[in-house]
C-alpha cells in the first residue's frame, strides 16, 4: 500500500502508486478514509459495495463516491476493501466499524470526489493516480 | 503579474480573447500587487476557460479572492444567456449555498471575554465535525418542505422569526426549487444534518465590531461599535454535496450529448433550457434551500443558548442579513441598456446588489445589500453594503472570504495545533475544535489577508467598508 498526500492549496490531494488496479482502488479507500477519520479504524463488521461505470476512472470516482454516501448515511468507518474489477463492474468485500466521535473525530469531512486530473495511469512499475478530496 | 494579462485599472486586469483558444469574451479580475504575489497561473487559467462556455455573457469574472478550484476558480462569476447558454455544477461547488450570516446582540465584550463556558456550550449545542448528527429528525415529508421552503420552513416551525426571512437573500429560499430532481440518497444524507456545522473552513464565531467606517449604514444594518456579533459559515450539507456529485455525472454525459466543446471536464455543463440542465437546476436550489432552512436551525440553537445565559430574547438578537456565496441564479441586470434574464454563477462569490435593487430590505433600499466577509480563523471578518457599481461591472458581485495560500500538507508541516490555540488566546481569542488537525489546517496564516481582500473591492468600489469584526471565540468542525 503506497499513498501520500501532496500540496494542494484549497483540498486535499492524494498521489497512490500500486502493483494492480485492484490494490489502487482499495489504497484509494484507505486514503479517504484517512483524511476523513483518521488512522485508527477496525474492521469488526463487513459490508459489499458494487459499482458499474463506463470507464475505469470514472469507476474509481463512482467506488469512492459511493464509501463517501455509506460511510455517511450508515455511519460505517471502513478499515478495508478488497476489490474485484472486470470490465466495467467493481465488487468490494469492504471491513470496517461504527462511528464513534471519541476514536474518528480527527479528520475533516469530504464533500466530493473531483474529477480534477484524475486519470489512471500504468507503466512497468505498476498503477497511479491523482486523486483531489473536495474539503 | 502573469504574461499575456493586462492591466486595465488599479486594482483589475484583463484576460485577453485568445488567452485560450475559443474564448468567447474576455476574462477580468479584479486583484492589488501584493495579492498578485500568491496567484496561481492555473486560476487565471480557469477563468479564461469558462469564458469559452456558450452564451457566456459580457466576462469572465473573478474576485481578488481567487484561487484554483474545480472547473471555475473560487472566486469566479460567470452569467450565462438564458436562451444560448449553460448552467454549470463547477460554477457553484459541491458545497451548495455555502455561505455566511450574521446575529446582532445586546452584548459588549466584556460580557463575553473569557467565558470559555459559552464557547463549550455552543460547542455542544451546535453538532460540528465529521459525523456529526442532529438531534432534530425530519421527516422525509418535511425534509421535501425544507427543500422548497428553505428558511421559511424553519422560522414556521417555530425556529425563527419573521425578520429572518426579511434579512435573508431570496426571503430564504429560491422558488425555483424541485425536490424530485434531488435523489433519495441526497435526502438520506439530509435527514439527520439539519442543523450541523460541517468541518473544514465552516465555524460559528463570536465577533465584536471594533470599527465603523460608514456610520449611516452602519446604523441601518443595525451594527454599533462595541456590539457582540455572532457569524455563522455553513453549506447544504451532504445533502447538497451528493446533488452535485449525482448532477456532475449526468451534466458530464450531457455536455457530449449537446456537442458542448470544453477545454476542462470539470466545466461540464448542459444548456440551462435542456431537460439536464432544468433538472440541475431545480436540484441546487432545493439544496440551497436546505443550507439556508440549515442556518436557520443553527441559528435558534445560538439564540437559545444565549437566552438561558444571558436572559436576553430571541428579537434582542436579529438577523443583519444572510449571504449566499455557492449558488446559481437568474436574474435581471442590465446589459447595453437593456434588461435581460441571466443564470449568474456565484462560486466563492457574494451577491453585493446596490441601491434600489430589487430582492433587498424595503428599509435598506437607500443604503444597499449587506455583505457580510468572513475573515479566517481569527482575522477580521466585515461587513460591507453593495453597489450600483457593482450592478454594473460584476452583475453585482463581489469577493466572498479570504482564500487559501497554503496547502494542508504545509500546515501540517509548519503549524501545530496547539501553539495555534496558544497564539489565538494571548490575542483573547478561544478556539474549540474536535481535534488540533481542524485547527491547524484552519490557521491565520494559511489564508490571504481579508483586509487586503476587502481593500480591493471597497477600492474598485464593488461594495463599501460598513464595519470590521474582530473574532472574540470560534468553534469549528
Amino acid at each position: 500500500m503506497s499513498y501520500e498526500e501532496v500540496p494542494h492549496t484549497a483540498d486535499v490531494k492524494i498521489r497512490i502508486h500500486a502493483r494492480t488496479l485492484e490494490e489502487l482502488f482499495s489504497d484509494a479507500c484507505e486514503a479517504l478514509m484517512t483524511v476523513m477519520y483518521g488512522t485508527s479504524r477496525k474492521g469488526i463488521m463487513k459490508r459489499e459495495i458494487a459499482v458499474t461505470s463506463p470507464h475505469i476512472d470514472s469507476l474509481l470516482l463512482d467506488f469512492l463516491s459511493e464509501i463517501l454516501f455509506i460511510s455517511d448515511v450508515e455511519g460505517i468507518v471502513f478499515s478495508k476493501a478488497v476489490v474485484h474489477i472486470a470490465g466495467q463492474n467493481l465488487s468490494a468485500e469492504m471491513e470496517g466499524e461504527p462511528f464513534s466521535k471519541k476514536i474518528h473525530a480527527k479528520g475533516t469531512e469530504v464533500k466530493g470526489i473531483s474529477y480534477t486530473g484524475l486519470s489512471i495511469r500504468h507503466d512497468a512499475n505498476g498503477y497511479m493516480v491523482d486523486i483531489v478530496f473536495d474539503v | 503579474m502573469l504574461q499575456g494579462i493586462i492591466r486595465i485599472g488599479t486594482h483589475e486586469w484583463e484576460v485577453p480573447m485568445g488567452f485560450v483558444a475559443g474564448m468567447r469574451v474576455p476574462g477580468r479580475f479584479f486583484l492589488s500587487e501584493s495579492l498578485g504575489a500568491s496567484l496561481e497561473p492555473g486560476a487565471i487559467q480557469q477563468l479564461a476557460n469558462v469564458a469559452t462556455m456558450p452564451g457566456i455573457i459580457k466576462n469572465s469574472l473573478a474576485m481578488p479572492d481567487i484561487h484554483w478550484g474545480y472547473g471555475f476558480p473560487i472566486g469566479g462569476v460567470a452569467a450565462f444567456d438564458l436562451t444560448e447558454g449553460v448552467i454549470s455544477p463547477g460554477g457553484v461547488g459541491f458545497d451548495i449555498n455555502c455561505g455566511v450570516r450574521l446575529l446582532a446582540t445586546p452584548l459588549a465584550q466584556k460580557d463575553i471575554s473569557g467565558r470559555f463556558d459559552l464557547i463549550e456550550k455552543l460547542f455542544h449545542g451546535v453538532p460540528t465535525g465529521v459525523g456529526a448528527k442532529s438531534s432534530l429528525r425530519v421527516t422525509a415529508q418535511e425534509l421535501d418542505t425544507m427543500m422548497v421552503q428553505g428558511a421559511r420552513w424553519a422560522v414556521e416551525a417555530g425556529y425563527g422569526e419573521q425578520n429572518d426571512l426579511v434579512r435573508c437573500e431570496e426571503g430564504g429560499f429560491m422558488k425555483e426549487a424541485n425536490p424530485k430532481e434531488v435523489s433519495i440518497k441526497a435526502k438520506q444524507r439530509g435527514i439527520p444534518q439539519g442543523g450541523t456545522l460541517g468541518s473544514g473552513n465552516h465555524f460559528l464565531e463570536l465577533q465584536i465590531v471594533n470599527h465603523i467606517y460608514d456610520q449611516a449604514s452602519a446604523n441601518a444594518f443595525g451594527l454599533s461599535k462595541g456590539q457582540v456579533c455572532i457569524m455563522i459559515h455553513c453549506g447544504s450539507r451532504g445533502l447538497g454535496h451528493q446533488v452535485c456529485t449525482d448532477h456532475l455525472k449526468v451534466l458530464e454525459g450531457a455536455a457530449r450529448k449537446y456537442q458542448i466543446k470544453l477545454p476542462d471536464r470539470q466545466l461540464a455543463c448542459a444548456p440551462i433550457s435542456s431537460v439536464e440542465g432544468k433538472s440541475y437546476f431545480g436540484a441546487m436550489a432545493a439544496s440551497a434551500n436546505y443550507a439556508w432552512a440549515n442556518r436557520q436551525l443553527i441559528t435558534h440553537t445560538t439564540r437559545h443558548i444565549f437566552k438561558k445565559m444571558f436572559g436576553i430574547g430571541y428579537e434582542e438578537m436579529p438577523l443583519v442579513y444572510d449571504v449566499a456565496h455557492n449558488v446559481a441564479k437568474i436574474e435581471e441586470h442590465v446589459i447595453d441598456g437593456r434588461k435581460i434574464k441571466l443564470c449568474v454563477h456565484r462560486k466563492g462569490a457574494t451577491r453585493s446588489f446596490g441601491p434600489n435593487t430589487a430582492d433587498i430590505p424595503d428599509k435598506l433600499s437607500s443604503v444597499g445589500q449587506p455583505v457580510i466577509i468572513p475573515g479566517s480563523m481569527g482575522t477580521p471578518s466585515f461587513v460591507l453594503r453593495g453597489t450600483s457599481k457593482a450592478m454594473e461591472r460584476t452583475f453585482g458581485s463581489t469577493c466572498h472570504g479570504a482564500g487559501r495560500v497554503m496547502s494542508r500538507t504545509q500546515a501540517k508541516k509548519t503549524l501545530s495545533g496547539k501553539e495555534v490555540v496558544a497564539s489565538l488566546a494571548r490575542q483573547g481569542i478561544l478556539v474549540k475544535a474536535p481535534n488540533e488537525a481542524a485547527i491547524a489546517d484552519e490557521a491565520p496564516e494559511v489564508y490571504k489577508s481579508s483586509e487586503e481582500v476587502v481593500r480591493v473591492v471597497h477600492e474598485v468600489g464593488l461594495s463599501l467598508l460598513v464595519a470590521r469584526l474582530q473574532p472574540l471565540g470560534v468553534i469549528k468542525g
